[in-house]
């Protein structure tokens, strides 16, 4: 499979995704869990130690002149696999992790990092990994540029109004994206009854998840922590690992069937 | 004075630019609430309202599609592609939603 978290910021899409990647891996799959976020994310929902794991400058180098294509590139002879084979980080439960890059205050760093990891997510071979990916918040691109590798969307929505309205508009820029891609709403932070369906109503979605609002849970993003790890027991990590049950339905792309 | 309001998503950001507006025109100030997010819901933290602020963004939308002329300086843009939001804030959207280029790639 190949999925995106997207949604408002703050919704909950690097908590969900980050134990979405590593409960599939955690069923035997291969996964490549993929972080767009030039903000931490992610990596702390993984359970990482550190947000920044960007690719090794002896992985990029200056595209020559007399090529087309951006300023930098991976290292000739490196393919967008051997990349990821060697240079992703590894989290918990083999969960391998790429990193878009974080903001610093060397731009040109942050510059090369971003172009490589551009050039690995497009040329990813399709039967090698699932891919979990978490977008940056908002509305701006997610169905081109950043997001473009996933083909089904899982939008994170809280049932708060500036939260379903960004559904609304993901959901609206979905159906005018120039490619089909299946656009499913996770609800997210749910503490009554309605929510799920008030969500699903606001979204114009359908609602494949409900996650409920919990303290435990919101205490291990407090503290940096995967709540995978601080706390495995909770109703919104058994969440999750429904929502898991329910994609987990879909072979790799391009793998044999 | 101009005030920016940043920092992570989701950490308040809307919520309290909102609040500063309408505090200051509830103190006597003319204030202009500028929506820079691209993902703009400044509005309905302001009180307008879902339809009014989806008007806004589609406002600003259509202008870059080339269905609205641009307005010529920046009292005519207030006026032109802005809104009346409580206590007397005037809205504007400044950002479209989508955008296919990733910044500066």
């Amino acid at each position: 499979m190949r999925v995106a978290f997207v949604g408002k910021g703050g919704a909950g899409k690097s908590a969900i995704s980050g134990t979405f990647a590593r409960l599939l891996a955690r069923r035997g799959h291969p996964v490549l869990a993929i972080d767009s976020d030039p903000l931490p994310g992610m990596a702390y929902s993984l359970g990482l130690d550190r947000d920044d794991a960007p690719l090794p400058d002896e992985a990029i180098e200056d595209r020559p002149d007399d090529e087309e294509g951006p300023r930098y590139r991976l290292r000739a002879g490196l393919s967008a696999a051997e990349a990821v084979e060697r240079h992703a980080a590894t989290a918990p439960d083999g969960v391998r992790f790429l990193q878009f890059g974080k903001i610093r205050t060397d731009p040109r760093a942050l510059f090369r990092s971003q172009l490589a990891f551009r050039q690995i997510i497009k040329e990813l071979p399709d039967d090698r990994w699932h891919l979990v990916g978490d977008l940056p918040g908002g509305t701006r691109q997610p169905f081109t540029g950043w997001g473009a590798y996933a083909d089904t969307y899982l939008v994170v929505v809280e049932p708060m109004a500036k939260s379903l309205l960004s559904a609304r508009r993901l959901a609206r820029l979905a159906s005018a994206a120039e490619r089909p891609v299946q656009v499913l709403a996770v609800a997210n932070k749910v503490s009554e009854s309605g929510d799920a369906e008030m969500v699903a109503r606001r979204s114009g979605l359908e609602v494949v998840a409900s996650v409920p609002l919990e303290p435990a849970f919101a205490a291990a993003e407090r503290a940096g922590r995967a709540p995978l790890d601080l706390v495995p027991e909770s109703a919104a990590v058994g969440a999750v690992s429904l929502l898991v049950d329910r994609l987990d339905r879909q072979p790799l792309r391009g793998a044999a069937t | 004075m101009k005030l920016a309001v940043t920092g992570k998503g989701g950490s308040g950001k809307t919520t309290t630019s909102a609040v500063l507006a309408r505090t200051l025109a509830r103190r006597g100030h003319d204030v202009v609430a500028l929506d820079c997010d691209s993902n703009p819901n400044l509005g309905i933290s302001l009180g307008v309202g879902d339809d009014e602020t989806e008007r806004l963004v589609s406002m600003r939308q259509a202008l870059d599609e080339g269905e609205e002329e641009h307005a010529p300086g920046w009292d005519q843009v207030l006026q032109r592609f802005g809104s009346d939001a409580p206590d007397g804030v005037r809205l504007a959207v400044v950002s479209r939603i989508d955008n296919p280029e990733p910044g500066c790639l």
